[in-house]
């Protein structure tokens, strides 16, 4: 991925607003006993469309955020969502993107691993209360409600951040070259 | 060229790793009043508005995605409530015999509700933002500290005690709800009123835990809480007394505990709720 400036606002925006959907909507919404938490899938949509640098960055500034607006503990989101993205970031830099299918499947591993990351950092840090056993399920909901996010979010972080990437300006290159000689011919 | 970019990138990781690690071991240690919370406030404080704005602008698509889980899960309930009526039929038929006695007992402990509430203010908020995470039981709402709202104030529903206001910027306030694995409400059962302390069990916001009930005290199912408002120096409690809480759901005698686990199920839906009651001032 290619940065400019023009990039970079068009990612801080896209932050901007995951953020804020997240904590006013996507927070509030109640899908099989649990709420979809839209951050891990723009981290590794992120990640996975930028490399391990973008996806880590983006995903600190985002874990950043929204601890900042809940008042919560600094660094704890950031720690797990840099995490994520950077994960998602090297995968994208060791294997190609064969299938449609990658995306959203990683999300959910991606987000599996963060919510157990995240709870793990919890017991860590020291939780005053029992700790139910619906907290794995909490956390195997909301993985699968990651990856099912991932279908429609990835393509559109896709077309967000279209100027900068490589692999599309290549294939629109050629697109555009093919059209030229038909026209050509 | 290869060699130096892994070079920046894991220096970019190191980097962004031990940011957090400071910023986390800072926050957790620094006083409510240090820089970083002044910080975070401020942040809180300038994104309030655009939060309360994608709140109501998303609500009817909120609703509607709701409102299908909700009939989703209604086929179940339906059932359930069927066998329930059934019961509360034959229920009702002894209620009414016990009614009478009810009352004399009510004016023997001298018990009105939300008794303890008389001299509050209350200051109607609605929910702006809400926590991603079981960990964090912890909503947003758009009334701070100039509408009065100030830390440690208690927040109902119409149905029931939800939380207490944890931190405040001008426009808006955070509320740590009873499901927060740091909440501990201290809680009288009715109608005879062994006291405990009501604690939540992280990850399912339908179980609450009443503890320190000597084993000995015969605690049944239905049974009703409500806070203590106690200033005993173990049981201290931020709420006022008379504010319902919950019912009793179980009791569990643990091998070897001196003391009881009584399960209740809060009477607000703590999952599902757009406004909120702050009980500000308070008697002097």
């Amino acid at each position: 991925m290619i940065v400019t400036w023009q990039v970079a606002l068009r990612v801080a925006i896209l932050i901007l607003l995951g953020v804020v959907l997240q904590l006013s909507f996507f927070s509030e919404i109640e899908l099989l006993g649990s709420s979809p938490d839209v951050l891990p899938v723009i981290a590794v949509a992120l990640g996975l469309l930028g490399g391990g640098v973008v996806g880590a960055v983006c995903g600190f500034a985002l874990g950043l955020l929204t601890d900042s607006l809940l008042l919560q503990t600094l660094g704890v989101s950031s720690i797990v969502l840099l995490t994520v993205g950077y994960l998602a970031g090297r995968w994208r830099e060791s294997f190609d993107i064969t299938s449609a299918l990658v995306p959203p499947l990683l999300t959910a591993a991606l987000a599996l691993f963060g919510a157990t990351m995240f709870a793990a950092i919890q017991l860590m840090l020291g939780v005053e209360a029992p700790v139910s056993l619906l907290v794995v399920r909490e956390i195997i909901v909301k993985a699968l409600l990651a990856g099912l996010l991932a279908i429609p979010i990835y393509p559109l972080v896709r077309i967000v951040l279209r100027p900068a990437l490589v692999d599309d300006a290549r294939r629109g290159g050629r697109r555009r070259r093919s059209l030229i000689q038909i026209r050509a011919a | 060229m290869y060699r130096k970019q892994v070079r920046r990138r894991r220096a970019v990781l190191v980097a962004l790793v031990i940011v957090s690690l400071i910023l986390l071991s800072l926050s957790f240690s620094e006083a409510e009043s240090g820089p970083i919370h002044s910080i975070q406030r401020g942040v809180a404080s300038v994104f309030g508005p655009i939060e309360e704005g994608a709140g109501r602008a998303l609500k009817p698509v909120r609703d509607l995605i709701n409102w299908f889980d909700e009939t989703f899960d209604a086929r179940g309930e339906n059932d359930r409530l069927q066998d329930e009526l059934s019961e509360l039929r034959s229920d009702q038929i002894d209620a009414e015999a016990v009614q009478s006695e009810n009352e004399e007992l009510r004016k023997a402990l001298d018990f009105k509700t939300n008794a303890g509430i008389q001299g509050y203010e209350q200051v109607t908020s609605r929910v702006i933002a809400r926590s991603p995470t079981v960990w964090y039981s912890q909503v947003t709402i758009d009334q701070g500290s100039s509408a009065g709202v100030e830390r440690d104030d208690p927040v109902v529903t119409g149905d029931g005690l939800i939380g207490k206001v944890s931190d405040t910027t001008a426009g808006q306030a955070q509320v740590t709800l009873i499901t927060d694995h740091r909440s501990a409400v201290s809680a009288r059962i009715l109608p005879e009123g062994p006291l405990g302390v009501v604690k939540p069990e992280v990850g399912d916001p339908d179980d609450l835990l009443l503890d320190f009930i000597q084993e000995d005290r015969e605690i049944s199912r239905g049974q009703r809480l409500v806070t203590a408002g106690s200033t005993a120096s173990d049981l201290e409690s931020l709420f006022p007394p008379g504010i319902p809480i919950g019912e009793v759901t179980k009791a569990d005698i643990q091998a070897q505990d001196t003391y009881q686990q009584v399960h209740l199920k809060p009477f607000a839906d703590l999952r599902d709720f757009d406004y909120v009651q702050v009980l500000t001032g308070g008697p002097e």
